[in-house]
């Protein structure tokens, strides 16, 4: 049947049909990917890149090493591994709760709760970030609430460095919870109900069924939910860039926000923000591996 | 063994519509309270701030240094259109409806050609160029920033339309060959190989057989991508400064710094700058709850 001219005729589909999106990947994403590391290992410090007036010289990991010596960079790490923390045990434990919540038909009017809950995650994250400085600002509602409770009480909670990151990660448990909320509705709907309802019928209690049937059931989500949220958690930028553009004293700095300042604000330091970019990839990749690993020593009860 | 459902008839369920009445008789009162007040509170919490901002956004500023709780005592409408005109707001709500179609178009034809070809034609290079695609999609934005600004900047697309819609197409491309790929994998051969029978090309076949059976997702794809672009920020931020190609998220972030003692218009902006997509999600959210989830999980 198959001829040397259809032969021919598919490989030259197979060209077309791949090519315009494989030229594009390249040109955008995997071509840039390489030049980013290359950056970082280089002394480049803007204007043409190649045949320039200065010649662009390999520097070793002296960008890195810089990195590493400045402390702006471990207040920014040591942020973002807060929002790792706020996101692995804050929003997947309180979705998983709503969505259960929801999915064993505790409580009517499903389709409003789910259409609430699951609503702050549509609205853009630099709205997100300015609606909530005005909130937590002196001048806000939060002032008025807790002047309520304890007169006097004064508002230094986003002016003052220690306590800065407290409000962001708040909104960060407001603002993406409702991700982990849909993805574990979606799921625990997949679950056979049968099973539910053979453990209730040998008499097993809520929390039971919940321990031995469902969260087993669901263990290959939570670790995806996991990696979501770690690598979510690396990138996150718009929010705190809109919220207090890492002030005060950028103390509620992310690796992002670092990189964004190093690259774009003052004098760009192009080298040594690819060097930051670069650690959040390689970061980002260990802490998988890492949730990976957990997951095959404590789970894999499912299949 | 087969189990029968219980299902016991509760004569007064259906007249009762109090909140939090149990469905489930087997639930304890305990777990029912304990889960109906984080439910509860949580659902409170969401919306809480977004009628509050509505409800400030009809106060003039000096009311609501007064009253920045309650009801407006006066309704004032004349924050909307002055935030419309300092914000720019049409332009900018133009200018995000532009980058998210047409990018959102570019993505699904792109993604569906080349996952066509990776899903149904036999190649070697399919496990090479498939797995470049797969790894794209742990890709974080700032590990290839400062190169695409020195790119844009080198071919003279800073500024441009052009030089926006490039990086985001590109950039929606690993998640759409993937959840493209994945999916035509579930088409039969055998009805691709009957149309070849029949002397369709690849490219009929693409259009008229493979389209209209990856309908769900298409529109998976296209809801997770209007999402991301709708919102993005990080990106456009720098490779477009000039106020007429300023999307929503950019040139909202004016209400942050320089108006932001003006409180009545930073609320409008807000409001104005939210809803697009907030209808977007109340017209469709059945669709984007699912596109979600499964964008998630394969991803």
């Amino acid at each position: 049947m198959i001829t040397r001219r259809t032969k021919a005729e598919e490989r030259r589909a197979y060209l077309l049909l791949v090519l315009p999106a494989v030229l594009l990947y390249f040109a955008v994403v995997a071509f840039p990917m390489i030049f980013s590391l290359w950056i970082s290992v280089s002394d480049y410090s803007g204007g043409q890149i190649f045949g320039g007036s200065t010649p662009v010289r390999f520097a070793g990991f002296s960008n890195y090493v810089r990195m590493w010596n400045d402390r702006y960079f471990w207040i920014s790490l040591k942020n973002n591994v807060y929002i790792v923390l706020i996101s692995v045990f804050g929003q997947i434990p309180l979705g998983f709760i709503l969505a259960y919540a929801l999915h064993r038909n505790m409580f009517r009017a499903k389709g409003f709760f789910q259409t609430v809950i699951y609503l702050p995650c549509v609205i853009s994250s630099v709205i997100v970030g300015i609606l909530w400085q005005t909130i937590f600002s002196p001048y806000g509602p939060v002032t008025e609430i807790m002047q309520f409770f304890r007169p006097g009480w004064q508002n230094t909670m986003l002016s003052n460095p220690r306590t800065a990151m407290i409000p962001v990660l708040l909104v960060m448990l407001w603002y993406y919870t409702g991700t982990y909320f849909i993805i574990f509705l979606a799921n625990l709907q997949k679950i056979d109900k049968e099973v539910i309802e053979a453990a209730k019928i040998d008499g097993a209690t809520e929390w039971q069924t919940l321990r031995h049937v469902i969260l087993p059931a669901l263990s290959g989500v939570i670790v995806t939910s996991a990696i979501l949220a770690i690598s979510g958690s690396l990138k996150s930028f718009d929010l705190i860039f809109a919220m207090t553009g890492g002030n005060p004293a950028r103390r509620t700095s992310v690796l992002a926000l670092y990189m964004y300042d190093t690259a774009f604000r003052g004098a760009p330091n192009y080298p040594r923000a690819n060097a930051v970019s670069t650690f959040m990839m390689a970061f980002s990749f260990l802490l998988i591996i890492i949730t990976k690993l957990v997951e095959k020593r404590f789970g894999g009860k499912e299949e | 063994m087969k189990t029968i459902p219980l299902t016991i008839e509760d004569p007064f369920r259906k007249k009762t519509y109090r909140w939090g009445r149990p469905l489930h008789e087997e639930t304890g009162l305990v777990s029912r309270l304990f889960f109906g007040l984080i439910l509860f509170l949580f659902a409170v919490l969401s919306i809480a701030p977004l009628v509050w901002v509505t409800l400030s956004s009809f106060k003039t500023t000096q009311e609501f240094q007064m009253n920045r709780l309650g009801l407006p005592d006066l309704w004032f409408f004349q924050n909307y259109p002055q935030a419309w005109q300092i914000g720019n707001m049409g332009t900018l709500i133009v200018n995000s409806i532009f980058y998210t179609t047409v990018s959102t178009m570019a993505v699904i034809l792109l993604s569906m050609a080349a996952a066509f070809a990776f899903a149904k034609i036999k190649s070697k290079a399919t496990p090479v160029l498939y797995g470049s695609f797969v790894i794209g999609i742990l890709l974080t934005i700032q590990s290839i920033m400062v190169p695409l600004f020195l790119m844009a900047n080198a071919v003279n697309l800073l500024d441009t339309r052009l030089g926006v819609l490039i990086p985001y197409t590109g950039l929606g491309l690993p998640i759409g060959v993937y959840l493209c790929t994945e999916y035509i994998k579930g088409i039969h051969d055998s009805i691709i190989e009957s149309a070849r029978i029949d002397g369709a090309g690849y490219f009929r076949i693409l259009a008229k057989i493979v389209f209209p059976m990856a309908k769900p997702v298409i529109s998976t794809l296209a809801i997770l991508n209007v999402l991301t672009v709708w919102n993005e920020f990080m990106l456009i931020n720098i490779l477009v400064s000039r106020e007429a190609l300023k999307s929503l998220p950019v040139g909202i972030m004016k209400f942050s710094s320089t108006l932001s003692s003006d409180y009545g218009k930073q609320f409008a902006a807000l409001v104005i700058g939210m809803l697009p997509l907030l209808l977007f999600y109340l017209a469709f959210r059945n669709k984007i709850t699912e596109g979600v989830s499964a964008g998630a999980i394969k991803g």
